[in-house]
């Protein structure tokens, strides 16, 4: 497979993706999105195998691990808040009406849980444009962009 | 660090793509090597140089930025 062909190739995949979490919304069918993500993922990565032209080597290597580098340090300090606003959260309670055997009553309805979920995919778009940022910064860096002299 | 390659491409009249072929790199890292925004491996250096058939001082000087 040439690589153009292939880039065709994952741009119709991601389409059909779109389309099947819309399907998948519809139908309250939450199975079809997750079993179609893992069936796309894996159809990208053997198309990217029968890639004949080198579309890999040290130097996009290099870009890839110094963004995923940046990436993870953003992202401990994100988590690493988000966790610290979690706990406090969950243990706000006044500490010396615990200790004089009168608790406060417990909360009428629990905590919705859903929310889980959009915190979830917050992360997952905050890595992916953090990534995306930093790949476009260091591929601008080591000559991803240099103009053709040929 | 400085090369020569795109001098030595020309003595050989061959493409970045060429060169990247017989070397199995991307184009666009010869390209990127040839302007200096990427300094190659000691590997990739030594497989250019031999690929000239040269040593490998006589295609890249280092020189402190």
């Amino acid at each position: 497979m040439k690589r153009n062909v292939f880039y065709v190739f994952v741009g119709i995949i991601a389409f059909l993706e779109v389309s099947l979490l819309w399907l998948a919304i519809d139908t309250d069918n939450a199975l079809l999105i997750q079993v179609g993500f893992v069936v796309g993922v894996i159809l990208v990565y053997l198309a990217r195998r029968t890639v004949t032209e080198v579309i890999e080597d040290e130097r996009t290597s290099l870009i890839s691990e110094k963004s995923a580098l940046r990436t993870l340090e953003v992202l401990w300090i994100v988590i690493f808040l988000l966790s610290l606003g979690s706990i406090v959260l969950s243990f706000n309670r006044p500490f010396l009406i615990i200790i004089r055997g009168s608790p406060p009553p417990p909360p009428a309805e629990l905590p919705n849980f859903g929310i889980f979920g959009f915190v979830q995919l917050f992360l997952l778009c905050l890595i992916i444009f953090l990534y995306v940022g930093f790949r476009i910064y260091y591929a601008r860096k080591y000559g991803e962009y240099e103009s053709d002299e040929e | 660090m400085k090369n020569k390659i795109k001098v030595y491409r020309a003595m050989n009249n061959l493409t970045q793509d060429a060169l990247a072929n017989a070397i199995h790199v991307t184009r666009q890292t010869i390209l990127a090597i040839e302007k200096g925004k990427y300094d190659p491996s000691l590997e990739l250096a030594f497989k250019i140089a031999r690929y000239f058939g040269v040593g490998i001082e006589e295609i890249f000087t280092y020189e402190k930025q």
